[in-house]
């Protein structure tokens, strides 16, 4: 008799199916043009016009960093609170609801950003991923990042609700591990979601609107990376999830510890949200206090992630001596390398261990002087969004797309080449740009080369290093197809009854371990706002102090000029003299 | 086989970033080889791995892994 | 709490690790001195740019010893000014606004790196110990030209660093017989005062005058010419001051010609 996912929970399968596709989709458009772009900022092939550029780059940001992931995450939180709480969720047509949202928010944003490139759809929002005020998009363009973004809130609320009504029947029980990390996860992504929202709704949104006529960037740049940093431990806590909940299970073991996990995913909720300004060491007033503040925060974010990277292997390490492997490092071998599902993990979370190098370099308040804003920021998140968490929830997807559709992966062989490639490629790709931003090539630009000065590479040549970075973006998009249609076959065939059960991870050690306190979410609720009133009250309160609330006077600018930069140089120096 | 299939695959991936910045690393000795070079430098260690790989393990100290899963 | 042996060893690493990382960057800020971009630099509002009292005239500026000030006004997609020139070894402060959107100032290779935010000016103190040529661009997203967006920065030996400017005033012709008048005008950025030659030469004819430019002041020194001893026709001039150098022609007419008006330009310009 199977038991797949889709036999235990049919409705919510279907919930989950659409979500898995709209991510899909999301990463299929935002992916090619990945592509596009990295041909030509190499001068590889220069199809496009450079301000094109930016168009495209404004939807590869938001179509992978936001639409990709967060579509995934809802999918996998919805069949990890209901595996684990073993009961539907309260109201589907609430469910649908939610799910409704966020692709209308989706949709409105990425027409906004296509006016960018087609002429006949009178809007634009080439403003990039972090649409830093005072260039200004289409207002279409805030109004569906609202949309989107309360959509993922009242999923949250669907999770939670779900779990209330569990704990009206269990009213003992340890909250199961999945649902705990899911829960903990929407706690931090309420607390860092208000900052952006109300930068939209109360400031940007009336600006683009022309209700009011000023903003003050650096306001609304703060409030950006008040949500900036906790966005990526939002996309990243699902791939989380999967290397405790999956991982340890593929490999052939169980879980090493449920307490660590549960203090992973506390630690989490307490230090996500006062980081932010880390990503504006070099913004001028700010003071440094209040970075080294978000500094100190910064670093002991790095504590879940090495237990992670502790429990995570030794999970691996306990499921390889049950198949039988022995040694100090022979176990390796007995790892299930052939399946796409592990390996695919497995690599991601070894990239991960790569970027969180990086990662730590860009943490460093006084290093950070050198990368800021060069290509090697662009290297470091393809590690962590580009691989951690894209690889991981593509090879998650061989598991998890037979589970939702009952039907069984159309080649696991492909899948396992798929992930390999992917790992190639993004070695190739994010090693040059690190590289790269060493000596300083910036981020962000659609043709770096310049008239007055060229760059000097340490070791090698920057024609080296573009080699590299389309090479890598050329096998990144070979392994993007690949992926596709696995996923478009897999959907193609019947139904097969050779699905394995839907279960995850066992554990080692269990919640019986972990002390009752860590399952009080309403206390670390309550000391993640205060650690966030401590970091952002005083920075927020000089910025409003210096700047106004809505600055003085600053218009909005879309910098698109028909008649080409030449015409603009001109009538600034006008200006000027 | 002495390691699975796919084993050796993922030996193989893990390997190229290693072959990749090999030449980086030799060139701050002052050692210059170019991209070719590096490529058959590559091609030897990967068919070295892979004869190492398909070479019959002497003796039955250990189970041969199959690396199904 | 049930925790592995082995757990608690990498526990404990992993926060001597962080804490490690914590101490070299305070280390970094209380011993070599590294600063952080700060609020130091203030606010400013972006359309008054023009009439502030740095931004108003941006450039280099001595205030003393071995210390400058550069004002930089950041616009889509250009710095003003695009090449900026100061001496190695000495203190430097940079101040950077922005005229419209965010955009960055990036010494390329270097940690002198900000973002320039409208509203706001950036402010560092950088030293360098070598001269060298660097590029500077913006790496921040600033609109459809954004990789246009570049100037240059000039590190030159600090003895052969100098704020003098010349600019000379000549008439493009004169009549022959008359008298006419070159004047060059010395202006010394420098705090201290600049004790210098100035130098004219025209046809085969040549003088000299030494002069001493007050810190921060400027002087004229006129030249007079005969058109007697040039004779007719077109001379060309060049007055030099260090390595400063301006030149034009005169061109020396008979009265009766009334002019042809073929003469070329005179010199009208800074050095």
């Amino acid at each position: 008799m199977r038991n797949a996912y889709v036999d235990q929970f049919p409705a919510e399968a279907k919930v989950i199916k659409a979500a898995f596709w709209s991510s899909f989709l999301a990463l299929a458009i935002g992916g090619s043009l990945g592509l596009l772009q990295a041909l030509h900022r190499t001068d590889v092939l220069r199809i496009m016009e450079a301000p094109d550029y930016y168009t495209v780059l404004t939807a590869h940001g938001v179509l992978l960093a936001i639409t990709f992931t967060i579509f995934f995450l809802v999918g996998i939180f919805t069949w990890g609170v209901t595996t684990s709480l073993d009961r539907g969720l309260v109201d589907l047509r609430f469910t649908w609801g939610w799910y409704a949202m966020m692709v209308v928010g989706t949709v409105l944003v990425g027409v906004s950003i296509l006016g960018g490139v087609v002429d006949a759809i009178p809007m634009n929002a080439d403003v990039l991923f972090t649409f830093y005020a005072p260039l200004q998009p289409h207002p279409a363009f805030y109004v569906g990042l609202v949309l989107f973004v309360v959509g993922t809130w009242l999923a949250g609320a669907d999770w939670f609700r779900t779990w209330l009504a569990w704990r009206s029947d269990n009213p003992d029980e340890r909250i199961p591990l999945p649902t705990f990390m899911a829960l903990t996860t929407t706690l931090f992504w309420y607390l860092c979601t208000l900052g952006v929202a109300l930068s939209i709704l109360l400031l940007l949104l009336p600006w683009s609107l022309g209700i009011v006529d000023s903003v003050n960037p650096l306001l609304t740049r703060t409030l950006f990376w008040y949500f900036g940093h906790a966005v990526v431990y939002f996309w990243l806590m699902p791939a989380y999830m999967l290397w405790y909940v999956m991982l340890p299970k593929l490999s052939g073991g169980k879980l090493f510890s449920d307490p660590l996990a549960r203090v992973v995913f506390v630690l989490f909720l307490l230090l996500s949200t006062p980081t932010g300004i880390h990503h504006q060491y070099l913004d001028p007033g700010i003071a440094e206090g209040y970075k080294f503040i978000a500094m100190t925060n910064t670093m002991f974010l790095l504590l879940p992630s090495l237990l992670t990277a502790f429990t995570v292997v030794a999970s691996m390490e306990h499921g390889a001596r049950q198949r039988g492997g022995t040694g100090y490092l022979g176990w390796l071998k007995a790892l299930p390398w052939r399946d796409p599902v592990f390996t695919g993990m497995a690599l991601a979370g070894l990239m991960f261990a790569a970027a969180g190098f990086s990662g730590m370099i860009n943490a460093g308040m006084n290093i950070n002087y050198l990368v800021h804003n060069t290509w090697w920021i662009v290297g470091h998140f393809h590690l962590t969004v580009g691989t951690a968490v894209a690889l991981t929830f593509m090879a998650a997807a061989y598991w998890f797309i037979p589970q939702v559709t009952g039907k069984e992966l159309w080649n696991r062989s492909l899948g396992l080449v798929q992930v390999l490639v992917w790992f190639v490629g993004m070695t190739f790709m994010s090693n040059a740009m690190h590289r790269s931003g060493l000596f300083g090539v910036p981020r962000r630009t659609a043709e770096p080369q310049y008239e007055n000065f060229a760059f000097e590479p340490a070791a090698g040549s920057m024609g080296e290093i573009n080699a590299q970075v389309a090479l890598g973006a050329t096998l990144l998009t070979v392994s993007l197809a690949l992926f596709l249609l696995n996923m478009v076959m897999t959907s193609l065939g019947g139904s097969s009854d050779e699905i394995p059960d839907n279960t995850y991870a066992e554990t080692l050690s269990g919640p019986e371990d972990a002390p009752v306190v860590l399952d009080n979410l309403k206390l670390w609720t309550a000391i993640a706002t205060v650690l966030v009133i401590f970091a952002y009250t005083l920075p927020l309160a000089s910025i409003i102090d210096a700047g106004g609330l809505f600055g003085p006077g600053i218009d909005g600018f879309q910098l698109a000029i028909e008649a080409g930069p030449a015409f603009v140089l001109e009538s600034v120096r006008e200006v000027i003299a | 086989m002495r390691i699975s299939k796919g084993a050796l695959l993922v030996v193989i991936a893990v390997l190229i970033p290693f072959i990749v910045e090999f030449r980086t690393a030799l060139s701050w000795f002052g050692i210059e080889i170019s991209v070719l070079e590096s490529l058959v430098l590559g091609a030897v260690v990967v068919l070295a791995i892979v004869i190492w790989a398909v070479w019959p393990p002497n003796g039955d100290a250990e189970a041969e892994p199959t690396g199904s899963s | 709490m049930n925790i592995h042996t082995y757990e608690k060893a990498w526990l404990v690493a992993a926060m001597v690790l962080i804490v490690g990382f914590m101490a070299t960057i305070t280390y970094g800020a209380v011993g070599p001195g590294i600063a952080m971009i700060d609020d130091d630099g203030g606010t400013i509002d972006p359309a008054e740019i023009n009439d502030h009292e740095r931004f108003g005239e941006p450039g280099v500026e001595h205030v003393g010893d071995d210390e400058y000030e550069v004002a930089v006004v950041a616009q889509a997609w250009s710095y003003t000014p695009e090449q900026i020139e100061v001496p190695a070894d000495s203190e430097v402060t940079f101040y950077v606004t922005s005229r419209d959107v965010t955009h960055s100032f990036s010494v390329v290779g270097t940690n002198v790196n900000t973002m320039v935010i409208p509203g706001q000016i950036s402010e560092m103190t950088v030293r360098f110990d070598e001269p060298g040529e660097y590029g500077i661009l913006c790496n921040e997203y600033c609109g459809e030209y954004h990789h246009t967006m570049e100037g240059k920065l000039n590190v030159v030996p600090e003895d052969e660093f100098d704020l003098t400017e010349l600019s000379v005033d000549a008439p493009s012709e004169v009549e022959a017989g008359n008298e006419t008048t070159i004047t060059a005008n010395v202006s010394n950025g420098m705090q201290e005062d600049l004790e210098t030659t100035v130098a004219l030469e025209i046809g085969d004819q040549g003088s000299e005058r030494d002069v001493t430019v007050p810190g921060d002041g400027s002087e004229e020194v006129e030249f007079t010419v005969d058109s007697a001893e040039l004779g007719e026709g077109d001379h060309d001039w060049t007055v030099t001051v260090d390595d400063y150098e301006e030149t034009g022609t005169l061109t020396v007419v008979n009265a009766t010609d009334g002019g042809d008006g073929s003469a070329a330009s005179g010199g009208d310009g800074d050095a």
